[in-house]
C-alpha cells in the first residue's frame, strides 16, 4: 500500500495524468461549446473517431503531422455540420443523430481502412507520423514541475490553452454571450435579434473542432496508429465531465482531469492486484458520485431560494 | 460402349488410389501477413517437399462474405484434405463440414463445437498456450536481473493481458509458474486492459508497470497489445511478443520496436499442419476431435530470430533450451487455467505480488 501513495508523489504520475486528460479536455471543450447554446453533442464519439482515423491516415500519406491533424479536424467539422444540418435544417432528433453519427463514425473508419491498407484492425502498416512532443527550456528546469509539465505532445499544451480561450469565449465575448443567449431562453434571444440558427450552427461547429483535436491525439499523441474503435467510450466520459462543470469551461476542465486522476490510479492499482473489474470501473463510480453531490448541492440552493 | 465405361470407371478407381493426397488450404485472408496465413502456407510447402503432397493455397481475402462460397466450392471439388484457421472460420465450418461427410477437414487455432451433430470428418487443432507462456515466463525473469541494458536489479516481470478471461489466464499461469522455476522471489505485475481494441489504455497501463520497475512485460492483449509495443519504445524497455514473430512483423513498419521486442510466444501453425499431414497419411490421426499441442509436438515455442540472438545472452539461451527440454521429457508439468478455480488462480497472483 506504501507503493500506492508513493505513486502520488511521483512526478511520473502526475505527468500520466495530464497525458490521459488531453483527450478528455478537449472533448469536454467540445461538449461545452455545443451544450451551451442548448445542443447536447451526443456525436462527439464519432468525430473523435473520424479525426482519429483521418489524422493519422493523411498524415502516413503527405509525411507530414500538421497536415494530417488539419485534415483530422476537418473531418470532424464536417460530421458536425451534417448533424447540424439534420438537426437544424431538417429537424431530426439531437440525440438520434448523434448516436448515428457515433455508429457510422465506427462503421466508416473500418471500412475506409480496409480499403486503404486491406486491414481491418490497425492502420499501423501505413507508417506512422507522429505530433512532435515540446521541450520547453525553461519549464524543464522547474523541480518536480517541469517533470511534470514538460516534454508533452504539443497537443497537450493546445488543450490547456483551449481551456482558457474557451472560458474566455463564453464569458467575455458578444460571440459566448449569444451563445449563452441562445441556450438559455432562444426565444428572447431572437426577440433581440439574435440569429438563433446561425449561432448554433457555429458552436456546433466549433464543438466540431475541439472533437477534432481530441481524436486526432488519439491517433497521432497518445499511439501513433489508428486503431478500430479507439476512443473507447472517452467522448461520453466527456459529457460527463462536461455535466459536472455546467457552464463554467474551468470547472469542466477540472472535471476532466480528476476522470485523468482516476484512470490513472485505477492503472497503477492494477498492477498492484486489484482486481482489474474495480480499476476500470473507478472513473465511471466517480461520475456517479460527483453526480449525486452535484444534483444535491443543486436541489439545496434551489430550495434556499424558495424559502426566501 | 458399356465394357469401355467399366474399364473406364475400373482404371479411375485404381488411379484413385495410387494418386498423391490432394490438400487444399483456404486462408480467410491472404498471404503476407507475416503471422498465421503466412505460417499456414509454408506448413503446405513442406509438405509437398517432404510428403509429396498435392496442394493449393487459395487466399479467399478479408470480405467474409466470400468465405463461405469458397469453402463450399472447395468441398465440391476432389480434394481430400480442406485446412482453414482461425476462429472466424469456425461456424461456417460447422455448417459445411457436416454436409460432406467424404471429405476431411482441418481447422487450426481453434475447435469446432463436436456436440454439433456430423463433424466426425473435422480435426481441430489448439495450443497449448501455458507451455509456451511458461518458457517466456522463465525468460523474462532471467533477464530482468541479468544486468542486460535497459533492465534495473529489481526482480519485477510484467504481463498486459486482453481481459481477465480463461484464455488469457492460461497465457498467465504458464507465465508466472516459468518465472517462478527460475526465481522463486520474482515479482509480477499484471494488468487487464478490459477491451482488445484500446491501445492508448494498453499503452498508459504499460507505462504504468514500466514505471513500478517492471524492464520486460509479455503482450497478450490482441490489438491493444500494439500499445504496450509503443510503451516499450517510449520507455525504452523490454517486450515479448505473441502469437507470431512480432519483431518480424514491426521490422518494416518502426525499426525502434522490433529491436525492443526480445522474442514472440509463437504458435507454429505450419508445424501442426505438417503433423497432422503425416499423421494423416499413416492412417494415425484421428479425426472427430481436437488436438492441443505443445513444445513436445512443436506447437508452440520461442521465436528464435535475428534478434533473440544479438539481445539476449547465450548463457540464457541455452537455459531457455534446457527447460524446454525438460518440458519435452515431462520432468517440468506446467499447469492450465482451464478447470483451475479463481481460489486457485488468485492464489497464483498474490503468490507474485509486489
Amino acid at each position: 500500500m506504501s507503493n500506492f501513495f508513493q505513486n502520488f508523489i511521483d512526478p511520473a504520475f502526475w505527468y500520466s495524468v495530464l497525458r490521459v486528460s488531453t483527450p478528455l479536455l478537449f472533448a469536454v471543450m467540445a461538449a461545452l461549446v455545443s451544450s451551451i447554446s442548448g445542443s447536447i453533442n451526443i456525436g462527439i464519439e464519432g468525430m473523435m473517431l473520424m479525426a482519429a482515423f483521418w489524422g493519422n491516415v493523411v498524415g502516413a500519406f503527405v509525411k507530414n503531422p500538421w497536415i494530417g491533424l488539419v485534415a483530422g479536424v476537418a473531418s470532424a467539422m464536417a460530421m458536425s455540420l451534417l448533424l447540424a444540418f439534420s438537426h437544424l435544417k431538417l429537424r431530426v432528433n439531437l440525440v438520434i443523430a448523434g448516436v448515428a453519427l457515433n455508429l457510422f463514425g465506427s462503421g466508416f473508419t473500418v471500412f475506409m481502412l480496409f480499403a486503404l491498407t486491406g486491414e481491418k484492425g490497425t492502420s499501423a502498416s501505413l507508417g506512422s507520423q507522429p505530433i512532435p512532443r515540446l521541450d520547453i527550456p525553461l519549464l524543464r528546469d522547474i523541480p518536480f514541475l517541469g517533470k511534470v509539465l514538460n516534454n508533452h505532445n504539443a497537443l497537450t499544451y493546445l488543450a490547456l490553452i483551449s481551456i482558457f480561450l474557451v472560458d474566455y469565449l463564453i464569458r467575455k465575448t458578444p460571440l459566448g454571450m449569444r451563445m449563452r443567449a441562445v441556450g438559455e431562453n432562444p426565444d428572447a434571444a431572437t426577440s433581440v435579434g439574435v440569429s438563433v440558427l446561425r449561432v448554433k450552427y457555429l458552436s456546433l461547429l466549433l464543438s466540431g473542432v475541439f472533437a477534432g483535436f481530441a481524436g486526432a491525439f488519439l491517433s497521432m499523441g497518445y499511439v501513433s496508429w489508428f486503431a478500430r474503435d479507439m476512443t473507447s467510450g472517452r467522448g461520453f466520459i466527456a459529457l460527463a465531465a462536461q455535466a459536472l462543470g455546467g457552464n463554467s469551461a474551468i470547472l469542466g476542465a477540472l472535471g476532466a482531469l480528476l476522470f485523468g486522476i482516476a484512470e490513472a490510479t485505477g492503472f497503477t492499482l492494477q498492477s498492484l492486484r486489484i482486481p482489474s473489474e474495480i480499476t476500470n470501473m473507478i472513473p465511471f463510480i466517480l461520475t456517479l458520485v460527483v453526480l449525486i453531490i452535484y444534483a444535491r448541492t443543486r436541489v439545496r440552493s434551489h430550495s434556499r431560494i424558495q424559502k426566501i | 460402349m458399356k465394357k469401355f465405361l467399366v474399364i473406364l470407371l475400373a482404371t479411375l478407381f485404381v488411379l484413385s488410389f495410387a494418386r498423391p493426397l490432394k490438400v487444399a488450404l483456404l486462408l480467410n485472408g491472404t498471404l503476407g501477413d507475416k503471422s498465421f496465413f503466412d505460417s499456414a502456407g509454408r506448413g503446405i510447402q513442406m509438405a509437398i517437399k517432404e510428403l509429396g503432397i498435392e496442394a493449393k493455397i487459395i487466399e479467399a481475402g478479408y470480405q467474409q462474405e466470400r468465405w463461405r462460397p469458397y469453402l463450399e466450392d472447395l468441398s465440391d471439388q476432389d480434394y481430400d484434405i480442406i485446412i482453414v484457421g482461425t476462429w472466424q472460420m469456425q461456424e461456417i465450418l460447422e455448417e459445411i463440414a457436416p454436409m460432406y461427410p467424404e471429405k476431411k477437414y482441418f481447422i487450426f487455432d481453434t475447435s469446432v463445437d463436436y456436440s454439433k451433430p456430423g463433424l466426425d470428418n473435422v480435426y481441430s487443432i489448439l495450443y497449448k498456450q501455458n507451455e509456451g507462456s511458461f518458457l517466456v515466463g522463465a525468460l523474462a525473469a532471467l533477464i530482468t536481473t541479468s544486468g542486460m541494458p535497459k533492465t534495473n536489479p529489481e526482480p519485477i516481470i510484467g504481463f498486459l493481458g486482453g481481459m481477465d478471461i480463461p484464455v488469457i489466464n492460461d497465457f498467465l499461469v504458464g507465465y508466472i509458474e516459468g518465472a517462478k522455476y527460475v526465481n522463486p522471489n520474482i515479482k509480477v505485475l499484471i494488468s487487464y486492459v478490459g477491451s482488445f481494441n484500446d491501445p492508448a489504455k494498453g499503452k498508459e497501463l504499460s507505462l504504468a508497470m514500466y514505471r513500478q520497475g517492471a524492464d520486460i512485460i509479455f503482450n497478450v492483449a490482441g490489438n491493444t497489445g500494439v500499445g504496450l509495443l509503443e510503451a516499450a519504445k517510449e520507455a525504452d524497455r523490454w517486450a515479448i511478443g505473441v502469437d507470431s514473430d512480432q519483431a518480424l512483423i514491426y521490422e518494416d513498419i518502426d525499426i525502434e520496436i522490433a529491436k525492443r521486442i526480445v522474442t514472440s510466444m509463437m504458435k507454429n501453425v505450419d508445424i501442426s499442419i505438417f503433423r497432422g499431414l503425416k499423421l494423416h497419411l499413416e492412417g494415425k490421426l484421428k479425426y472427430g476431435q481436437a488436438e492441443a499441442l505443445g513444445i513436445a509436438e512443436g506447437g508452440v515455442g520461442v521465436a528464435d530470430n535475428k534478434y533473440y540472438r544479438e539481445l539476449v545472452p547465450e548463457q540464457i539461451r541455452a537455459k531457455i533450451k534446457e527447460i524446454e527440454e525438460k518440458i519435452l521429457k515431462g520432468e517440468i508439468k506446467v499447469s492450465t487455467a482451464y478447470g483451475m478455480s479463481t481460489d486457485e488462480l488468485n492464489k497464483l497472483r498474490s503468490s507474485v505480488r509486489p
